[in-house]
C-alpha cells in the first residue's frame, strides 16, 4: 500500500460546546475513492468538510487534531485556505452553478486563480474539463447558455467541470448524486469511476449501494467515531465491527 | 350510498357561508381603496387643468418711433406702451379709477412679454401691432368661467366693468385661451398667470441626483459589508437595531440634523440642492441598506458556498457571484428609497429650501426649492389661481412618481438573473 495523500489524526471537532467527531484516525489513499457512510448526523459531512476548511466559514465550529495532505498541515498558521481550496476541490449535494454561462463556470476557477494565460488555452482547459465532466457532447454547441438551464443531472456534471478546470489533487463530494434521478445519478457514478484515475475522491453518501458500487475503500462514521475503516468490499461483506454490521443491514440508521 | 355533496354535513353550509363572507369582505376592501385611490386621482386631475389653460388678450400697441427708439430698444417703456395700448383700445373709458381697473385687465408680465416679443422679432417696431398679451388672473378665471357673477358685485373680485369689457373684448375674438407652456418653463412667480414649476422641478432633479450619488453607494457598500463581512456579535446586532430604528425616524428630525451639521457646523450654501440632497440621503439610507440587506439575503449562500470552495476569496466570492445577483434587489430599493425622498417636503423646510425661487437653478449650489415644497408654497397662497397650480404640481410630482417606480420595475425585470 502506497503512503497515504490525507492523514487525519486524532480529529476532534466542535460547534460551540456540542462534539461532532471524537477523535478520528482516517488515512485516504491517493487515487481512490474512498467513502464515507453512516446514520444522519454521525459527522461524515463534518469530516470531509474539515479537509477542505469549509467548516471555518461557521463561526463557532472549531477544529482540534491533526490533518495532514500530502505532509501539510492543513490547519498550519502559515496555510492559506484559498490555495488549500484551489487544491482541494468539492462538490455539493445540490447543483450549484453559478448563475452565469457554461463556459463561465468552467473558467471561473482558472480565471480567478490565473492558471491560463491566453484566451485559446482557457478556451482548451474549459472544453478538457467539460470532456472530463462527460458534459463536452451535450453542451459543446450552447456554451454561452446560463449553466442553470441544464438538467440537474446536468447541472452536477457542470460543478463537476468546474472544480476539476483547475486541476486539484483531491476533490471532495458531498452526496452529490442525493438531488437526482436514478438514470442521472448512474451517469455520475460512472463519472466518479473514470475520475479516480487522476484525482483522489473523498465522497459521502447515504446509499450503501452507491458506496459499495464506486469506492474501493468505506469508513462508517457513527455518532461522531470512526468505527470501521477498511476496504469497501471487507467492509461490506465482512465488517469486523458489530456496529458496522448493524447499520449495512439496515438495523441502525 | 356515499354522499358527497353539500348536504352531507360536516357543518358545510356555515363553512362555505363564512368562505363568501370572507372573499367579499376582501374584494369589498380593495373596491373602497381603489374608489378613493380613483376619486383622488379625479379630484386633482380635474382640479389641475386649468392650469394647463392661459387666457391672452389682443391689445394694440403703438411701436412706432414715437414710443420706441429702434436704436436702444432695451430704454423703452414698455409698460406705458402697453397701457396706452389698453386706453386706445377702450378710448371711453376717462377717470382715474377706472384707468385702473382697466390695466388690472392685464398680468403685470406684460410689459415683459412686449419687450421679448420685440427683441426677439424686431421688425414688429415702426407701427401699431395687435399683440396677444398674457390676461391676469382675476380675467383668466372669469373667462374661463370659474367666477360666479350671480353674487353682488363688492363680493367677487371682477367688477361689472371689466366684465363688460371682456365681453365687449370676446366679441371681437381679441380673447383667447391656449396651452399654458409658461408652466413647464417658468420658475415661481407672485402671480399665478405667471407662475410655473421649472425652478421646482430642477431643484427636485438637483437634489435627487445629489442623494442618489450619496446613498446609492454608501448603502450598497453598508449592507454588503454588514450582509457579507461582519461578524455576528453584539456590535453587528446593535448597528442592524439602530438602522432599522433610523428608517422610522420622522424626517423632519433629518431635516434639523441637516441644519445644525451641513449649515450651522460646515457651513454649506442654505437653501441648496447640495445641501438638500445630502439630507434627503440620510433620510434614504437606512431604507437603501434594508432593502439591499434583504436583497443580499435572498441570494442562495450555495452560490457563494461554490466560489469559496473553489478557492475565490470572500471578496472575490461576494463581488463575482453574490452581488451580481442581488444588484437588481438593491436597486429598486434604492429607487423606492429615492421615491419617498422625491416626495418630502419637512427637511427641505429646515434647510431653507422653503424660499421663493424664480430664477432656475443653474447648479448645485444654488438657491432652489424642490417641488413638493412648491406645491406647499402655492397651496398656502390666497389667489384662486394658485389652487389650479396646486393640483397641476401634484399631477406632475404624482407622474414623476409613477415613472420612478416604474423605472425600478423595469429595471428589475431586466436585470434579474434566474438561478
Amino acid at each position: 500500500m502506497s503512503d497515504p495523500i490525507i492523514r487525519a489524526q486524532n480529529v476532534d471537532v466542535f460547534y460551540a460546546d456540542k462534539q461532532a467527531l471524537f477523535g478520528v484516525d482516517l488515512k485516504i489513499e491517493e487515487k481512490q475513492v474512498t467513502s464515507l457512510i453512516g446514520p444522519s448526523g454521525c459527522g461524515k459531512s463534518t469530516f470531509l468538510r474539515a479537509i477542505n476548511r469549509m467548516n471555518d466559514l461557521i463561526p463557532i465550529c472549531r477544529f482540534r487534531g491533526s490533518l495532514k495532505i500530502d505532509g501539510q498541515d492543513v490547519y498550519a498558521p502559515a496555510v492559506d485556505v484559498v490555495s488549500l481550496r484551489a487544491q482541494v476541490g468539492m462538490v455539493f449535494q445540490k447543483p450549484n452553478p453559478f448563475p452565469k454561462s457554461i463556459r463561465e463556470n468552467v473558467a471561473y476557477g482558472l480565471k480567478i486563480h490565473r492558471l491560463t494565460s491566453s484566451k485559446s488555452e482557457l478556451d482548451g482547459r474549459i472544453e478538457h474539463s467539460l470532456k472530463s465532466a462527460g458534459l463536452w457532447d451535450e453542451v459543446a454547441d450552447r456554451l454561452d447558455e446560463p449553466g442553470t438551464s441544464l438538467s440537474g443531472g446536468q447541472q452536477q456534471r457542470l460543478c463537476i467541470a468546474r472544480t476539476i478546470a483547475v486541476e486539484p489533487r483531491v476533490i471532495l463530494m458531498d452526496e452529490p448524486c442525493s438531488a437526482l434521478d436514478p438514470i442521472a445519478t448512474a451517469v455520475i457514478e460512472e463519472l466518479i469511476d473514470k475520475l479516480r484515475r487522476d484525482f483522489t475522491i473523498v465522497i459521502v453518501t447515504h446509499s450503501m449501494q452507491q458506496a459499495a458500487r464506486i469506492s474501493q475503500r468505506t469508513a462508517f462514521f457513527h455518532l461522531g467515531k470512526l468505527v470501521e475503516v477498511g476496504s469497501t468490499k471487507q467492509v461490506f461483506t465482512n465488517p469486523v465491527e458489530e456496529r458496522t454490521q448493524n447499520y449495512i443491514t439496515g438495523r441502525i440508521g | 350510498m356515499i354522499d358527497f355533496t353539500k348536504s352531507a354535513g360536516f357543518n358545510l353550509a356555515a363553512r362555505h357561508r363564512a368562505e363568501t363572507r370572507f372573499q367579499w369582505m376582501g374584494k369589498g376592501a380593495i373596491l373602497l381603496a381603489l374608489a378613493f385611490l380613483a376619486w383622488l386621482i379625479v379630484t386633482i386631475a380635474v382640479g389641475g387643468y386649468g392650469a394647463t389653460k392661459l387666457v391672452q388678450i389682443a391689445i394694440p400697441v403703438d411701436l412706432s418711433a414715437t414710443n420706441i427708439d429702434p436704436n436702444n430698444i432695451a430704454a423703452a417703456r414698455f409698460g406705458k406702451i402697453v397701457k396706452l395700448g389698453l386706453r386706445t383700445r377702450f378710448p371711453e373709458v376717462k377717470k382715474r379709477k377706472d384707468k385702473k381697473k382697466l390695466y388690472n385687465l392685464l398680468s403685470t408680465e406684460a410689459s415683459f412679454e412686449l419687450k421679448r416679443a420685440i427683441l426677439a422679432d424686431p421688425k414688429l417696431l415702426g407701427g401699431t401691432r395687435k399683440i396677444w398679451f398674457t390676461a391676469s388672473d382675476t380675467l383668466s378665471l372669469y373667462v374661463r368661467g370659474k367666477t360666479n357673477v350671480s353674487v353682488p358685485e363688492d363680493q367677487r373680485r371682477i367688477s361689472d366693468k371689466e366684465i363688460a369689457w371682456a365681453a365687449d373684448m370676446q366679441k371681437n375674438a381679441e380673447i383667447r385661451t391656449v396651452f399654458n407652456w409658461g408652466f413647464f418653463t417658468h420658475g415661481d412667480s407672485r402671480e399665478p398667470e405667471i407662475a410655473g414649476i421649472l425652478a421646482a422641478l430642477i431643484g427636485t432633479a438637483l437634489s435627487l441626483a445629489v442623494c442618489f450619488l450619496l446613498s446609492f453607494p454608501l448603502g450598497i457598500a453598508a449592507a454588503t459589508y454588514l450582509e457579507q463581512f461582519a461578524p455576528a456579535n453584539r456590535l453587528s446586532d446593535i448597528i442592524e437595531v439602530n438602522i432599522n430604528n433610523l428608517a422610522a425616524v420622522p424626517s423632519i428630525v433629518f431635516g434639523l440634523l441637516g441644519l445644525s451639521i451641513f449649515l450651522g457646523y460646515f457651513g454649506l450654501p442654505r437653501s441648496s440642492p447640495l445641501v438638500g440632497g445630502m439630507v434627503l440621503s440620510l433620510m434614504t439610507l437606512p431604507t437603501i441598506i434594508i432593502a439591499s440587506r434583504a436583497s443580499l439575503k435572498s441570494v442562495p449562500p450555495s452560490i457563494k458556498e461554490a466560489a469559496l470552495a473553489l478557492g475565490a476569496t470572500p471578496v472575490q466570492a461576494v463581488f463575482h457571484h453574490v452581488f451580481p445577483v442581488a444588484l437588481p434587489g438593491m436597486l429598486t430599493g434604492a429607487i423606492i428609497g429615492m421615491a419617498r425622498a422625491l416626495g418630502d417636503t419637512a427637511p427641505l423646510l429646515m434647510i431653507g429650501m422653503v424660499a421663493f425661487i424664480v430664477d432656475i437653478p443653474k447648479s448645485i449650489l444654488a438657491p432652489a426649492t424642490a417641488l413638493p415644497v412648491q406645491i406647499f408654497l402655492w397651496s398656502d397662497s390666497p389667489e384662486r389661481g394658485f389652487m389650479e397650480k396646486t393640483s397641476a404640481a401634484i399631477v406632475v410630482l404624482l407622474i414623476f412618481l409613477i415613472a420612478m417606480n416604474l423605472i425600478a420595475i423595469l429595471l428589475r425585470r431586466k436585470l434579474e438573473q434566474r438561478f
